[in-house]
């Protein structure tokens, strides 16, 4: 079994320690994307060093398991390649049931996200699996509680293309705004573990970007959108003020002449029509449209109820510098430079962590996460735009964070 | 009212393309004020050149003492023709001034009055406005040319001369300046220059939306609406509690702007997101040729086709743990991620709907999020975007609704579209439309309002003969124009809605809930009733029509009706051919109206029955019908002045108390003679009116189905020992000629006078059905006079008769003069009457009056039934309708009202 799963991963995932034993998997079943996380236990001697560190720190707990845990994702509309994984890898059999009875009747698998319903039968069929569903914002608010909370260099902010971590203290930490950018968005008001609000949304979100930029672009891929708007000029398609106020600042009222006073303005124009517009044009519009969007509601509503933080997740980001950079930008914009938009090294994640972290309650604060980031050697950036993009457009899916699990 | 006497005016312009119509596929129809004959019998100006108006003007204010009497002097007067433009990058529009001055008649009768109630003696408040007409019109700006011709061929330029005038040297006006907004005021300021040798005075965008916003707000009563479900509802906002609301501007871009006065205005937000948006990506993804096609299309959308719902996600199921229902829009177009679909494969419509619902309901969020931060309870949505269209304002509202729980509102601007040029037209120095207060403005709608949405193209009309063409091409047109509607509705002189297809011609309706504008006609002279008990709160409105089946059941009545009401205009117009045409034209146009209104009851603002009724007088008057029911009128008065004398000598037989008794039930018996009553106009051929009024009165059974009498009795006669002291004035609001006014109500008077009460009889001024007007009352009077002394002289007191034998006649009893008794006019045209708008000279005799009777259906039931007062009032009436009965008063057709209201 081993021997295969690494055959697999060779190409993958070479991360080499992750060919221990799997313990658990949760999935993040989401509209566009289905997001993987799962634990493997490291096979190594470490377990006695680490049992150490711990009684040193004055905890009486004791090491039950050293691993990592991984993250993976695929697209939602592609869910048997997702079920070939798990089952190749046999994930679904290292789940809350011990390994050693595999064949014990009933296996459950935490799941979040809408698809956790949806495809329930599937991997039923499938993987002979239940999904034991897990709300989708419990998850969600788990999942970044505990990346800010455990994790060294979470946090960062975004801005001219200057990424910049942000160290948060545990007790500084509520409240905050959790902005989840999945097909659609999702704002909470966090306010401690366990304790959140859902106070907004909006449906122009991922799902708008993708959906609409695949419309107007034929584009392929979400990533292929996303490559294709670093190449884009918005101006071609969106009406700037400058070009309502013959090139001259509306300064009056605080707008400059480069700012967008309506994005797709220009396309009223009976000149041109879809086919004469460059697709990288169209989908750095949309981009921004949407980036925009998104960050001036949620600036809105921090300020009502008065969250100096907002966090930005969820798979739209993918670490993109251009989205984080707009998203920003509003943010700094709206706010007049009082609130400041952040992003997450996990933002895609945040859902699958949360049911992760799900099974078995008493592990959830034993957790502990030694070592933050590790980031595998073969990553290098595939993305062309070298000033914005360092390889965050691959961070998370070959990703896998070390960690101990003590018991109490 | 003086205005309403003005040559009836076409005020709707509408070009209407229409497939088979005029060669170039348009049909223009226009005010065409100047044309108009005088009715006969008011004493009418034509509003001709300005120098004329002056003079007269300058006479008069110097006579009244008005505080500020330079306002009306000619150069100033000249000052207040105006025309301003909001050029948008696809619409221009216009607002532009007619004056029309306030009538100042030398009627005798009026000067009288003047003197009686100290109007002359500087109490009265002075005008700083000229009476006119506030013009709203839209073009489309890749048709501008269209616009330049039609500021030309109506002057508006120069003042808006008249056609008659503009001729003569009065042209040589040069470096004429006109106010103008928006992108383009900049980008053709050099074509106005070129071909109409003005120049354009650029003002601040948003300086015009928020002035134009405030003025609308603060002038018209039913401005703004909410729009929810589909269901349109009016909201009457306190000036005094306008400030501070957002203002979202859905232009291209949106603009959010947090006004907290006039003039005082802060630009707090916005989004990028806007009809821009709406309109580029539709274009790029449906192939649309225009914004109104998209937005046609997105009405047979369904936008489950592309959206991402919640149900999609959570399979079916709500997500009601955070209360997102399973409908509810998880992600805009969030299915086409599909890739078994491409663009082709989605249906446009599908595509626009889901658009419009993504940015509307963004733009909601947005604005509520900002009205939030502020604490501003109340949003305001206007620009291009919106248009009227039903399902926008759903969106947003919807948004607004459930961001806020309900706590905070969206609202819309009938106007919306004219925020900006409106702005422009007061950024002038003397726009005259300061002190404008809201019971000074009569919006109405010409005949061409339901047929043309909000688009005037081209030249004035002629004359009525080409009105009337432009009427009967609309029919022969056929089926599909006769269709109540055959365009988008909209606006015509505005108004409007929807501008636009008229591509589609007969068959599109954008938006059949779009708003028609009407012409905002400026009555300065018209004042709240002062008696009033709670102006503010005050409905003139008994029957509300927003009840769909009343409103079948009032078009049913009035549908009904017309066939023999155009009988009586042809006729009284001498049953000419032209008469005839003229007839035709009328219940076409009258029947337009009512098919759309029937379809959108809230087209024309708030409606009720008074409205209803009004609007069938202002549709006859536009077709010159000045009296329709004069002939009969006539014949009534007749008929019944010559049978007065006996029933005075009836009366004068009996003693007090029996005497009051058969006063009320005369004015009850006489009120069935109404040409208003279908079920009266049945009785009329069954005898004659003698016949009928005795029948009528012996039927008099008390109770009544509403019997105050009593207590009406106790305070005319006393209780017992103690006698009361009478009235001092009462104010006899009067309703039908003939029998009603002449055996019910001028017995009644007499009997007022001779309790030593003032009496002034409270007519309409202008007439409506067989309703007596001021203008007809004092001939009455005079002829009844003849037989009695009591009314000779209160009527010669009271300057309705200058009798010069009154003293030979009289001189035993000079030591004690006569109480008065006048006439005076009530400023309205209708059967019914708005109290909030009512004549000067009603609201000067009202100072004193401690007694008010109000008589009929229209201004007893339809309106004022439930009005109270700061006096005594009584309320009598003969319930002429079986559905007004049981509604109203739970009883039968011919039951009686007799409702008295002491003074608190």
């Amino acid at each position: 079994m081993d021997r295969e799963e690494v055959e697999i991963e060779g190409n993958s995932e070479p991360n080499q320690q992750s060919s221990g034993q799997i313990s658990h998997l949760a999935l993040d079943i989401g509209g566009s994307l289905i997001k993987l996380v799962y634990f493997s236990r490291n096979n190594n001697n470490s377990v006695a060093s680490k049992a150490g560190n711990a009684s040193s720190n004055g905890n009486s707990r004791t090491l039950v398991v050293d691993g990592q845990i991984h993250f993976k994702r695929f697209e939602t509309s592609k869910i048997n390649d997702c079920i070939e994984f798990i089952h190749s890898r046999k994930l679904h059999l290292g789940g809350v049931q011990h390994h050693e009875a595999p064949t014990s009747d009933k296996i459950m698998i935490k799941a979040t996200g809408g698809g956790a319903c949806m495809f329930a039968d599937l991997f039923k069929e499938k993987l002979g699996v239940f999904l034991d569903k897990e709300d989708e914002m419990d998850c969600l608010v788990a999942g970044a509680n505990f990346l800010l909370k455990a994790v060294h260099h979470e946090a960062f902010t975004y801005m001219d293309g200057r990424k910049e971590f942000v160290q948060i203290h545990h007790d500084d930490l509520y409240p905050y705004l959790l902005v989840n950018i999945g097909s659609g968005v999702s704002m909470l008001k966090v306010d401690g573990d366990g304790k959140f609000e859902r106070v907004s949304g909006t449906s122009v979100g991922g799902g708008t970007f993708w959906g609409l930029g695949r419309l107007l672009t034929r584009c392929k891929s979400f990533d292929e959108l996303l490559e294709l708007s670093h190449q884009g000029n918005n101006r071609v398609v969106d009406m700037l003020v400058g070009d309502i106020y013959g090139g001259t600042d509306y300064s009056k009222i605080g707008l400059s002449a480069t700012a967008i006073a309506s994005s797709f303005g220009k396309a009223i124009s009976n000149d041109k029509e879809l086919e004469d517009y460059k697709p990288e044009d169209i989908a750095r519009s949309l981009l921004r449209m949407i980036s925009n969007n998104i960050g001036q509601i949620s600036y809105l509503n921090a300020l009502r109820f008065g969250l100096r933080r907002i966090f930005f997740g969820g798979f739209f980001i993918r670490g993109q510098a251009y989205t984080m950079d707009t998203i920003s930008v509003a943010v700094k914009y709206w706010s007049k430079g009082e609130a400041k938009a952040m992003f997450l090294e996990h933002e895609g994640f945040l859902g699958a962590l949360g049911a992760f972290l799900s099974y078995e309650k008493r592990s959830l604060d034993d957790l502990k996460v030694h070592q933050s980031v590790q980031l595998t050697p073969t990553c290098t950036s595939p993305v062309g735009d070298k000033k914005h993009n360092p390889q965050t457009g691959c961070l998370n899916e070959y990703e896998s964070i070390q960690c101990s699990i003590y018991a109490a | 009212m003086a205005a309403l006497k003005d040559d009836p005016v076409l005020g709707i312009d509408g070009r209407l393309k229409e497939e088979g119509l005029d060669k170039a596929g348009l049909v223009r129809e226009e005010a065409c004020e100047r044309e108009m004959v005088p009715p006969p019998g008011n004493s009418i100006h034509k509003s001709g050149s300005r120098p004329q108006l002056d003079l007269s003007k300058a006479a008069i204010q110097g006579n009244s003492e008005e505080r500020d009497p330079t306002i009306l002097l000619p150069n100033q007067s000249d000052d207040i023709s105006h025309l301003a433009l909001d050029i948008g990058g696809s619409l221009i529009k216009l607002v532009y001034f007619s004056r029309h001055e306030d009538r100042s008649t030398n009627d005798k009768r009026k000067k009288t009055i003047k003197e009686i109630f100290g109007i002359t003696n500087g109490n009265r408040r002075s005008y700083p406005i000229l009476g006119g007409r506030l013009h709203f019109v839209k073009f489309e700006t890749s048709k501008i040319n269209d616009c330049l011709d039609f500021i030309y061929s109506k002057q508006l330029h120069h003042g808006g001369l008249d056609t008659h005038s503009w001729n003569s040297e009065l042209l040589s006006i040069d470096n004429a300046v006109i106010k103008a907004t928006g992108g383009g005021a900049y980008k053709f300021a050099d074509l106005f220059k070129e071909r109409l040798g003005v120049s354009l005075d650029k003002e601040d965008e948003m300086d015009c939306l928020v002035a134009g916003a405030n003025f609308l707000l603060k002038a018209i009563r039913h401005e703004a609406f909410t729009h929810m479900e589909g269901q349109k509802e009016f909201v009457q906002i306190d000036h005094n509690d306008l400030f501070p609301y957002l203002l979202v501007n859905v232009g291209s871009g949106v603009s959010m702007i947090k006004v907290d006065g006039d003039g005082k205005f802060e630009r707090v937000s916005g989004t990028n997101v806007g009809g821009g948006t709406y309109w580029g990506l539709g274009r790029l993804l449906t192939k649309c040729k225009s914004f109104d096609e998209l937005l046609e299309l997105s009405q047979r959308g369904d936008n489950r086709t592309i959206d991402m719902l919640v149900g999609d996600i959570y399979g079916g199921m709500d997500y009601s743990k955070i209360g997102l229902s399973a409908s509810t829009i998880a992600s805009s177009f969030g299915k086409a991620i599909s890739e078994k679909k491409e663009l082709e494969d989605y249906r446009p419509e599908d595509i626009s709907l889901s658009l419009l619902r993504m940015i509307s309901y963004n733009i909601g969020q947005v604005s509520y999020l900002n009205a939030l931060r502020f604490g501003l309870k109340r949003i305001f949505f206007g620009g291009f975007f919106i248009r009227g269209h039903a399902y926008t304002m759903d969106t947003i509202s919807f948004a607004v609704h459930f961001w806020s729980k309900g706590e905070a509102q969206a609202m819309f601007l009938r106007h919306e579209g004219f925020l900006g040029a409106l702005g422009a037209f007061m950024s002038y120095e003397k726009h005259g439309l300061d002190d404008l207060m809201v019971h000074q403005l009569v919006e109405r709608f010409p005949m061409g309002a339901p047929y043309t949405g909000g688009k005037i193209h081209g030249p004035p009309l002629g004359d009525l003969n080409e009105k009337i063409s432009w009427m009967e091409k609309f029919v022969l047109k056929g089926t599909e124009i006769t269709a109540p509607v055959p365009m988008a509705p909209a606006g015509t002189t505005g108004l409007g809605g929807f501008e636009v297809p008229s591509s589609k011609g007969g068959i599109l309706r954008s938006d059949a809930s779009a708003l028609n504008v009407g012409v905002l006609h400026l009555v300065p002279t018209l004042e709240v009733f002062p008696l009033l008990a709670e102006a503010k709160t005050y409905e003139p409105n008994t029957i509300d029509l927003s009840d769909h089946s009343e409103l079948e059941y009032w078009f049913t009545v009035l549908s009904e009706h017309m066939p023999d009401l155009v009988d009586k205009a042809v006729a009284s117009e001498g049953g000419t051919d032209d008469a005839k045409r003229r007839g035709d034209a009328f219940a076409r146009a009258f029947s337009a109206h009512l098919a759309r209104l029937m379809e959108e009851p809230a087209a024309y603002g708030k409606l009720g029955l008074a409205n209803l009724l009004e609007l069938r007088e202002e549709c006859l008057r536009e077709f010159q019908f000045v009296d329709a029911y004069r002939s009969i009128k006539q014949r009534e008065n007749e008929a019944s002045l010559a049978v007065l004398p006996d029933l005075l000598l009836e009366l004068d037989s009996m003693n007090e108390e029996t005497r009051l008794l058969t006063l009320i039930e005369g004015v009850l018996a006489a009120n069935i003679f109404d040409w208003g009553s279908r079920a009266c106009v049945d009785l009329y051929h069954k005898g004659t009116i003698i016949e009928i009024y005795r029948m009528s009165r012996d039927k008099m059974q008390r109770p009544w189905r509403v019997d105050d009498f009593d207590v009406f009795k106790k305070r005319m006669l006393g209780f017992g020992d103690k006698k009361s002291q009478p009235h001092k004035r009462a104010l006899l609001f009067v309703d039908n000629s003939g029998a009603d006014v002449v055996l019910g109500m001028l017995p009644l008077a007499r009997e007022l006078l001779r309790r030593g009460t003032e009496v002034v009889l409270v007519a309409n001024s202008l007439p409506a059905l067989n309703d007596v007007t001021a203008m007809e009352l004092p001939e009455i009077v005079a002829e009844a006079a003849k037989h009695c002394d009591i009314l000779r002289r209160a009527a010669v007191a009271g300057g309705l008769l200058v009798d010069a034998m009154i003293n030979t006649l009289d001189g035993s009893k000079e030591n004690s003069p006569a109480v008065p008794l006048m006439v005076v006019e009530n400023g309205c045209g209708s059967p019914c009457i708005d109290l909030r708008q009512v004549s000067s000279e009603l609201a000067a005799a009202a100072k004193d009056a401690d007694l008010i009777i109000l008589e009929g259906m229209g201004r007893a039931l339809h309106t004022n039934y439930n009005a109270r007062f700061n006096c005594d009032a009584l309320k009598l009436a003969m319930v002429k309708n079986q559905r007004l009965a049981e509604k109203l008063i739970k009883g039968n057709i011919y039951d009686c009202v007799c409702r008295y209201e002491p003074a608190n």
